[in-house]
This record gives C-alpha cells, structure tokens and sequence, in this order.
C-alpha cells in the first residue's frame, strides 16, 4: 500500500467512526425525545388541567397547580429580569462600550450564564427564604430572575451594537436627546433581536428545577398567593418521578411533556423571528 | 462572437465547451468556455468582478468538488485525459495542478512543516530528502534567505509577502506542471507585489501557470497570453502585447480602456 | 434630565449585576462561616457526613462531583468531538442544518428531564448489567454525560467553523484528504476554541443537579466501585437544603453551595479567558 492509499484508507475510517458518533449521539438522544413524547402523550388528558394536585391512588389528579405556579414564576422572574436585563444591555452598548467596567460586566455575565443554578438557589434562600421564614414564590421568581438578568443582557448588548451607528447619528443630528435616540432609534431597529433573547431567557429559566427546590418549594395545592410556597412543574415533575406512586409518575411525564414543548415552542420562536428579521 | 487564438506550441490544459453552474444558481456562471493553456507560459485572465475568473480557475484542480451540487460539463483535458471524469484520483490531480489564493494561507505550524506538507502528504518521510526539497523550494520562491535560519518559527510571523511566497514554495515543493493563482497580490503591498511578480515569471520555466488579477498593468507585465472574460464567456484570448494594444473585440476593447466595469 | 435618569437607570441595572455576584460570593461566606470554625479542613478531607451528630465532612460529595464529571467528559468529549466534526465537514448542507438545530434544541430541553429518563430507562440497564440498584456513579456520569454532549458538539462545532475556508481549501489543494485537513489545518488552527468549549461544558457538568440527581442515590459515602451509589455537591444540596435542622448543617451546605460556586466559576473563566478570548489571526 502505498503512502496514499494509506491516507485515503484512514480517512475514509475517520470519517465513519465520526459518523458513527453522529448516529450514537442522535439515537441517544432521540431515544430521549421518543420516550418523553410516548410517555408524555400517553399521560395526556384533559383532567390534568381542570385537577389539581391530590395524593396517590385519587382519581381527579391533575397539574392545574402546577401550571398555574409555573405559569406565576416565569411570569413574575420575566418582569423582574427582562427590564434589568434590558437596561443593563442598554448601559453596555449605549453607553459603557469599550470601557473597563462595561467589559468587566460582560464577562462576569458570561461566567453567570454558566454558573450552577442550584447555588443561585442557595443565595436566595439566604437573602429571602431565611428573612422571611418560610418559603414563597417570590423567592423562587427572584431567583429565576437572577438566572435570567446576564442572559437578556448579553443579547441585547450585542443586538444593540448591531445597528448601524448612521442610524443612531441621523437622529442625533435631528437634535433628539440620546435616551430618544435610544428608545426610538435603536430599540426600534434590535427589536427582533431583543425579543428573541427575552424569548430565550424565559426558555432557560422556564426549565429550572434546581433554584425552586429550596426558594418557592413545592406544595402540592392550588395557590396564587406570591407570600406562600408555590408548585412550579419542574419540581413537581421531581417529586413525582422519584415517587413510587405510578400515577404520580405519569403526571410526571405529562408535566415533563408540556414543559418540553413549551420550551422547544419558545426556542423555535425565538430563532425564527432572528431569522425573519436578518431576511429583511 | 469570441476570438481565441490558437496556440501552436504544446498545451498544459485544453478547455472545451466547458459550462459550470453553481448548486442552485438559475444560470451558469460559466457558458461553453473553450480555451487552450500554453506550457510553461503564463496565462493571464482578466475581466470584471463576477465574470467567472476565479470559477474557471477553481475548475482546473476541481476544488469545486469540496461543495457537492455544482454541476459542471464540458471537457479540461490534462495530460492526454478529460480531469473531468467521474474516476479521476483528485488526489493526485491537485498534487500535479498547485493553487495560491487569494490571501497568504500560512498553515498553523512551522516554516518547514507547511514545506514539507505536501511531500508529507505523499509519503516521504527521509530527512534529508524532506531538507534539501524544503531548502530547493524555498530558494525556487525567494525566501530562503529570510527563513533559513527560523524554519521551526510558527508561519503565522511571517509578514504577508513572505507568508505568500511561503505558500508558493509550499506549492512548488511538490513538483506541479500548472500553478493556479487567484489574485495572489490582491492583499499585499507593492513591493511585495514586485516581489511576487518577479517571482512568477521565473516559475514558469518549470510550470505553466494561469492567474487572475484586476490588475491590467499586472496583466501586461507579467503574462505571456491574456483572455478576457465577461459574463460567463471568454471574450478574448491571445498574445498579451496583442490583447492590450489591439484588442479583436469591442467589449475587450472598452474594458481595457476603462469604459466599464 | 430624562436624560440623566435613564442613563443613570440603565447604569445601575448593569452595576446591579456585579453587585449580585459578589453578594453571592460574600452572602454564601457568611453563611459558611460556621462550618468553617467548625470543621476547618476537615470539611473537604472528611467524608463523615452524620446530620444526627453534627458532625459534616464533605470529602465523599466532592469526590462524588469530579468523578462524575470526570466520567462524563470521558464519554461526552470523543462523542461530541465526532459530532462536531460531522457537522462542520462531512455531512451535507440540508443535514447539517437539520441535524445543527436538533442539536441546538436538544441543548435546550431541561436537564431534569434528562434525569427522569436516566432514573426509568438507563438505570434499569446498568442495574441488569452491573448488578447492584443501578444508581451510582457510573449512571451519574453517563447520564451527565449524555446531558452535556449536544452543548459540548455545538460549541465544539463552532469553534471549527472559525477555521476560513481558504485554509482548508490550501490543504486539499495540496491533495490532503479531508482528515488530513482536519487533523492538520482545523484542529490546529480551532485548537484553543475547541479546548475552550470542552472545558466550558466540563464547567456546566459540575454544577449539573438535576440530570444527576435522580441516578446517583445521594449516599455520602465515597464509592469503594465505580457503579456504587454516592453523591455530589449538588445532589447533597438538592436533597438535604430544604430539610436541614440544625444551623450547622444549613452553614455546612451553605459551604458546600461556596465550593462549588468557586469551582465552576474557575473552570469557566479558565475556558472563557484563556481559550475563548476572541483573537483575530492573520487568514
Ligand atoms: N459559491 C457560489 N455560489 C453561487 N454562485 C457563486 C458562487 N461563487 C461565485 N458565484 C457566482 O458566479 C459568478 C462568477 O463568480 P466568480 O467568483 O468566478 O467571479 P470572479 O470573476 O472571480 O469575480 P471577482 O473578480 O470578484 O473575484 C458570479 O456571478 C458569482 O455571483
Ligand atoms: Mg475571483
């Protein structure tokens, strides 16, 4: 065999082992998605909205009170985070740019973004848990905002600093006030870019577990009431799974179906309205 | 109609009613080119952006390949056979039809490793005979004196000229009969541009070389045949004095004094 | 006058941030503060973890999380490096944004999912396999593992697409076949955004909770094999945090929350400003 040979035969081997990859980490993963749609289907019906939460072995069982809390979390964590969020990003391009402090805040956001939610939890706990003495949705919303705020920022920094500068200086030379030039001028031109960052922002936050565990917690009842313990699906979803009740668990791959598709939904969204607005 | 000389001495490449359209593109980019190469001349191709120099040019060692869905027929033949074929080793091909691009493309690694790459590539493996082809090719491309004594420096600190004389003597070192070159001066600056001139003419002693420039006076000074390309066709092809004084097309015609484009 | 307030308004929205990252380091310090006095260094070298005695080494639950992600960039890494390089040389446009975006999506499904799935349909298989309950530290970091990779492939791909064309194009014109082109030109050339982006999702796979939660039984107990039940930092707190009962032991998970706080938070950096600072190069 002669030296080339040699090279086309071990690239074509190469190539197959990294397309066998390929075809592993696909069927993993499509062996995931298939049980959450089979188990999740299946545990579908219409009294999973209209119940609520109920001991094991009761028939009318249902998520209303998780959806619902779920529902209130993200909610509450989008209004607190999204405008932090915003004006911060807003600061960073606007305003800090190329500064020490402005890079400095950029890259503790990207570290923040990585960091391990469960700790974001923990601080909660210490600052609004422990304070107030009992659990509450509030400290759950908070810390889903905390997880949220460097997201949002980051996207509307760098959806920001892609309009064009002529636009802002067009306006400028209109004589409008910079804080004008801002909400008229540049928010108007990165609105599609900042949506689809608050769209991806509640889309991470919508599939945390582990900050609610220990800050809104989990009751199994019906609740509106922002002062107490609320159920979100995620940990719902936990505390059925590891149960050894089966109709606990089926709830629980309902929960974790309707959870899915809502953040795939929001994720599809999101990319198609970046999408959408790069065409025009 | 097109008027393309016909070449009397022996032809490195013979291009015949070569049509090539891109994956998805509602027109060919290039329409039934036919154009012969001279051996050990330079051929140099001329025409405005977007005409299909650099797609003509990418057809010779069949980079297009690397993009599946272009559809191209026709005939290029090399060496006595149509390089168009289904079964031809573009392996081999592409070691026998060397490219220089448009930027300098300094592997990341050593002086002497983007050399040697291409002998590598072939299987020689001796020491000595790796040193001496590095040290030949590097003096066939001008740039032994400045390199000889950081070979094992990484390429990436070589200014812009040298890095691109580095990757003709990277080209050169695995013995090609036809160099490509796409615009191999577009990123330089003039006296590295003399440089790379000079440096190409002398090559063509040993390899027929085709380049494409927007520069006419590059053009002029440096090739032995000119063609003129427009809208997908050859225009014009033939001796360089000829083309730029008395061109035998109108279009050729306007474009070398500047009334379009 | 707006003018002022809204500038001073986002200004403080950004300061905001900074803050909160170091009331996190500072609020979780104070809390540990006992334990620390407490146990010293006892608490990461110890593994005693005894609620009922006050008594809290974390040595088993530190252990637990680095050989968990060990396991899990053991398989995650070669896997989501063919990936990668599937996507960004071999397979063909339609597939490759296919299968980018499923990738893409799969990254975003919460990883408690991933969890439930491990606890119903891969534990079994370990158990069957290995004997034992099947939870343990080996379904940990598979599962980890599995959760981590479609991440780790996207960042990893990436990191190969900075590679510009005409470098690789430079390789195959010299008759390199597209592995030689990978091993010689991309991989080279992507090295510190490919080493960035591995190192990145190893900084996510240690403060993974809730993938891990369900598998790997949450015993504080360093494991004598590698399918034995234990547990890890985040597992220890996701189980015990909502029921501790003395102040003790809130101050000990509070110490454990600091750790791993400060581990991630030193993996990532590492990836982002060592690996990941943009830098541009000379093609
Ligand atoms: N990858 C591609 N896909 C589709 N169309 C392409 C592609 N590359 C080039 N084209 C089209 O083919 C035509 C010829 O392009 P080509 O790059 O060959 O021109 P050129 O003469 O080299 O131009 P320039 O002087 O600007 O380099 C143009 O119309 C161009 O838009
Ligand atoms: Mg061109």
């Amino acid at each position: 065999m002669t030296a080339v040979q040699k090279r086309v035969l071990i690239n074509k081997i190469v190539l197959g082992l990294s397309t066998l990859s390929a075809i592993i980490a696909i069927a993993f993963l499509f062996w995931i998605l298939g049980v959450l749609v089979m188990k999740g289907v299946g545990a579908l019906n219409w009294d999973i909205f209209i119940f609520e939460g109920s001991p094991p072995g009761y028939a009318e069982s249902g998520l209303k009170h998780a959806l619902v809390g779920q529902l209130i979390l993200v909610s509450l964590a989008t209004f607190i985070g999204v405008p932090f969020g915003i004006l911060a990003g807003t600061y960073l391009s606007e305003y800090g740019k190329n500064s020490k402090l402005a890079h400095a805040i950029r890259d503790i956001s990207d570290i923040m973004m990585s960091a391990p939610s469960i700790v974001i939890g923990a601080f909660v706990y210490a600052i609004v848990v422990m304070p107030m003495g009992h659990f509450s949705a509030w400290a759950g919303a908070i810390a889903l905002a905390i997880i949220m705020i460097p997201i949002i920022l980051r996207t509307t920094d760098d959806m920001l600093q892609l309009v064009p500068g002529t636009l802002r200086e067009a306006a400028f030379a209109l004589g409008a006030p910079k804080y004008k030039v801002i909400m008229d001028v540049v928010y108007r031109g990165a609105k599609a870019g900042i949506l689809t960052g608050v769209l991806l922002g509640i889309a991470r936050v919508g599939g945390e577990t582990a900050p609610l565990l220990f800050t809104s917690f989990n009751d199994n009842f019906f609740t509106t009431d922002l002062n107490e313990a609320m159920p979100s699906l995620t940990v719902t979803m936990f505390n059925y799974a590891i149960s050894p009740y089966e109709d606990w668990q089926q709830l629980g791959w309902a929960a974790a179906f309707i959870l899915s598709m809502f953040i795939l939904g929001l994720n599809i969204v999101g990319r198609l309205i970046l999408f959408a607005g790069k065409r025009k | 109609m097109a008027s393309i000389i016909d070449i009397k001495d022996e032809c490195a490449l013979h291009v015949r009613d070569f049509e090539f359209t891109y994956k998805g593109a509602p027109a060919p980019s290039l329409k039934k080119v036919t154009m012969p190469i001279a051996k050990h001349s330079i051929t140099a191709l001329i025409g405005p952006s977007g005409c299909g120099k650099t797609t003509l040019l990418r057809s010779f060692n069949r980079m297009h390949d690397l993009y599946p869905g272009n559809t191209y027929n026709g005939e290029i033949e090399f060496e006595g056979r149509n390089i168009l074929g289904a079964k031809e080793d573009l392996i081999h091909l592409r070691t026998k039809i060397g490219m220089i691009f448009q930027k300098p493309t300094a592997f990341p690694m050593s002086i002497f490793d983007n050399v040697a790459y291409g002998m590598r590539l072939q299987g020689i493996k001796n020491k000595t005979e790796l040193r001496d082809r590095v040290e030949k090719a590097l003096q066939d491309a001008a740039i032994w004196k400045e390199v000889s004594d950081r070979l094992k420096n990484d390429a990436n600190g070589l200014s812009g000229g040298q890095q691109q004389r580095l990757c003709i003597a990277r080209a050169i070192a695995v013995e090609p009969e036809v160099l490509l070159f796409d615009e191999p001066t577009s990123a330089l600056d003039p006296i590295s541009t003399q440089g790379i001139e000079k440096l190409v003419i002398e090559l063509k002693e040993k390899v027929s070389i085709i380049i494409v420039t927007h520069n006419m006076q590059q053009a002029a000074r440096v090739s032995d045949y000119t063609g003129f390309m427009y809208l997908g066709e050859l225009i014009e092809l033939g001796h360089t004095e000829e083309l730029f004084v008395t061109p035998k097309e109108k279009l050729t015609q306007e474009y070398i004094t500047g009334k379009f484009g | 006058m707006i003018d002022k307030i809204f500038s001073n308004l986002t200004r403080f929205s950004a300061l905001l941030i900074l803050v909160i990252v170091a009331w996190i380091f500072v609020e979780l310090y104070n809390q540990s503060l006992e334990a620390i006095n407490a146990f010293g260094f006892d608490f990461i070298t110890k593994d005693e973890w005894a609620p009922n005695v006050d008594k809290f080494g974390a040595y088993a639950a530190i252990f637990g999380s680095v050989a968990s992600t060990f396991l899990a960039m053991l398989f995650a890494i070669p896997i989501a490096i063919g990936v990668a390089i599937f996507l960004s040389e071999i397979a063909h446009d339609k597939i490759k944004g296919f299968f980018g975006v499923s990738v893409e999506l799969l990254a975003a499904i919460p990883s408690v999912i991933y969890g439930m799935w491990g606890l119903f349909y891969f534990v079994p298989i370990i158990r069957d396999l290995f004997g034992g309950m099947g939870i343990g530290l080996l379904s940990a970091g598979i599962v980890l593992s599995i959760m981590i990779l479609p991440f780790m492939a996207a960042v990893t791909r990436d990191a190969m697409n900075t590679t510009p064309d005409i470098l690789k194009e430079s390789a195959y014109a010299l008759g390199g076949t597209q592995w030689d082109v990978i091993k010689d030109v991309i991989i080279p050339y992507a090295r510190a955004g490919i080493i960035g982006s591995i190192i990145l999702a190893l900084g996510r796979a240690i403060g993974e909770t809730m993938a891990v939660t369900f598998v790997m039984g949450n015993v504080h107990h360093t494991p004598s094999a590698i399918t034995d039940p234990t547990t890890s930092i985040p597992v220890t707190l996701a189980n015990e945090f909502a029921e501790a009962d003395s102040s003790l032991y809130f101050s000990s998970l509070f110490e454990l929350a600091l750790l791993l706080l400060a581990m991630s938070f030193v993996v990532i950096a590492i990836a982002k400003f060592y690996f990941l600072r943009k830098e541009r190069r000379g093609v």
